[in-house]
């Protein structure tokens, strides 16, 4: 069954989720609920009748590891592919919740 | 000095502890964080990089096990993760994996002693769980007010943490503060974390409110913020305050979480407490539950070394000191370790107990050295003791002694002859001797006791202290004093 959220809904989850958003955001956040919500209807309608199960064996891996440390070399591969850098600092929108 | 409250204090801890690993909770990059690049200590699963998953560090479930034991818990032989969800980018995920409900560690309790009064403080148990990244607000004071945007560092995020948390069973800031530091007495016996509250090894939450006129609960609030054990003391005692003076104005405790401001001395409202329900618990998929086998408990319980208050019985037992004196010497292991290696060595128990209390510490102290640092070893000490008791040296040429071997890496011989001082008493007639001379010498001195106008003793003590320096220490302080008081007396 589609799913559809209003202005109303979509104000009531931001706040909710902590997020301030100005009143020219809300059709913008409101429409891309809306297409979630439409390709999530879209997936639901499918006929996957008589696909098999989407599954595979593979060998039981552990489940703890040892206390040994690696170092990980490509770290600028995602500083390059985040929304926002500073220096070596990733850079992210001020909270409003401490205030 | 203790607050004073109208209403009974009710206060019970969230204690979080850094556990001694080399790696993070669920991957593999150091924990060596402090005074590294911000993001260098990160990888694809800590930065929440979209296909990884987390794999749990053993070494984390062996300490939050030992922690436990040493608690006197439950560990439980099936634990889980859940996520924790909350709006906040600390953490790269939007959650935290922490533990909820099942948890490796069920129940205990931890004795501590307070004013002189011992008190039971019951755990309500211990989880893991992965520390946040560290924010940075780019404004002058370094506050969130102002600033446009936040920076964020995630070195600290995924790092492992053991939460305690206790039944509010504390009723006083004093008692708030014993607890937390028997706390972190147990987590340092038994190499857990290192337990330093100054770089965040140790980070305690508070929980207070004050008793209704029927006997019930007041409303708690959370306390953040703290840190150092002063201004857990000094926030608690405020809160208490604050809460007073609120009751008695015919206002209501509101349930919120308040920061400890440490400049200002005041806490301060920071957010509507979260209740779990909006922290959206559920577990966490991607790790498979923590199962503890009884052999392996059994190990644990093996592995587990004497802690504090055995020690402290045993020190009793063994070496009969009083109790303020085992109090300091088992505050940590290592001196525990270095007094009894003394004794081992030779030194009679209760002078090595003051010797090591009084004066290496005091040394230390001088050189801003810990106990792990020190130059004297516990076999120089013991012979050190040894000649100080059959009066080969004076005590006060022994403490000379000691501080050039806190300093210097010589053998005990060496130290002896670089303070002047020959190992030996002076004779009964060399004493005379020199005494004669120096009063000789000072006859002002002599005067001013003579007429009976040296009340304080002053003058007394400085012919003392030339005795024990022309002796250059060989002189026996009681038998320099009395062999001076009988000439004094004779010159009256």
């Amino acid at each position: 069954m589609k799913m559809t959220v209003d202005r109303e809904v979509t104000l009531r989850m931001a706040r909710a989720a902590q997020l301030r958003i100005e009143p020219d955001q809300v059709d913008y956040m409101m429409n891309s609920i809306n297409d979630i919500l439409d390709f999530c209807a879209l997936v639901g309608d499918l006929d996957c009748a008589g696909t098999p199960d989407f599954s595979w064996k593979m060998k039981k891996l552990p489940d703890r590891r040892p206390d040994i440390a690696h170092d990980w070399s490509d770290r600028d591969e995602f500083k390059s592919s985040a929304p926002a850098i500073d220096g070596d600092f990733f850079r992210v929108p001020k909270i409003n919740a401490e205030e | 000095m203790a607050v004073v409250s109208k209403r009974p204090i009710v206060i019970g801890l969230e204690v979080h502890i850094q556990l001694n690993t080399d790696t993070k909770l669920f991957c593999s990059c150091s924990t060596d964080y402090i005074g590294h690049t911000p993001n260098s200590n990160t990888c694809p699963i800590c930065l929440a990089v979209p296909g990884t998953l987390p794999l749990l560090n053993d070494c984390a479930v062996e300490l939050g096990s030992r922690m436990g034991l040493g608690l006197h818990g439950e560990i439980q032989r099936y634990s889980n993760f859940h996520r924790k969800n909350y709006f906040y980018p600390d953490l790269a995920k939007a959650y935290q994996i922490t533990q909820y409900g099942l948890t490796i560690s069920d129940g205990g309790y931890l004795d501590i002693e307070s004013e002189g009064k011992p008190r039971r403080v019951r755990i309500h148990h211990l989880h893991l769980e992965e520390d946040a990244g560290k924010l940075v607000h780019p404004t002058a004071d370094g506050r969130l007010t102002g600033a446009a945007y936040s920076l964020v560092d995630y070195n600290r995020g995924g790092v492992p943490l053991s939460e305690i948390v206790s039944e509010p069973d504390m009723s006083s800031p004093a008692e708030a503060r014993d607890y937390v530091i028997r706390l972190r007495q147990l987590a340092r016996y038994l190499d857990v974390s290192d337990g330093e509250m100054e770089s965040g090894s140790l980070r305690v939450d508070a929980n207070i409110s004050l008793t209704n006129p029927d006997g019930s609960l007041g409303t708690r609030v959370e306390i953040k913020n703290m840190n150092s054990l002063k201004s857990l003391e000094r926030a608690l005692e405020y809160e208490i305050s604050r809460q007073n003076k609120v009751l008695d104005s015919g206002g209501r405790i509101i349930q919120e979480t308040r920061l400890w401001d440490d400049a200002e001395e005041v806490t301060r409202s920071m957010r509507n407490k979260e209740t779990a329900s909006d922290y959206r618990y559920y577990p966490e998929m991607d790790l498979a539950p923590i199962v503890i086998t009884d052999d392996q408990i059994e190990a644990f319980k093996r592995s587990m070394p004497e802690l504090p208050w055995e020690k402290r019985e045993r020190f009793e037992k063994s070496f009969g000191l009083a109790y303020e004196e085992i109090a300091i010497l088992t505050e940590r292991k290592e001196l525990a370790r270095y007094y009894e290696d003394t004794v081992e060595a030779g030194a009679p128990p209760a002078r090595a107990a003051n010797w090591v209390r009084m004066e290496v510490l005091r040394a230390l102290n001088e050189l801003g050295q810990d106990i792990t640092d020190c130059k004297v070893k516990p076999s120089a000490l013991a012979e050190l003791v040894k000649k100080v008791e059959s009066k080969e040296i004076s005590s006060t040429i022994g403490k000379e002694v000691l501080d050039v071997l806190a300093r210097e890496n010589i053998t005990l011989e060496d130290a002896i002859k670089r303070t002047g001082a020959s190992v030996g008493r002076i004779t009964s007639e060399s004493l005379d001797a020199l005494i004669d001379k120096i009063l000789g010498g000072n006859p002002d001195v002599v005067d001013t006791i003579k007429s009976g106008q040296d009340k304080k003793g002053g003058k007394l003590k400085f012919l003392q202290g030339l005795i024990m320096k022309e002796s250059k220490g060989q002189a026996d302080p009681r038998e320099a004093s009395e062999t001076l008081a009988k000439k004094l007396e004779g010159l009256c």
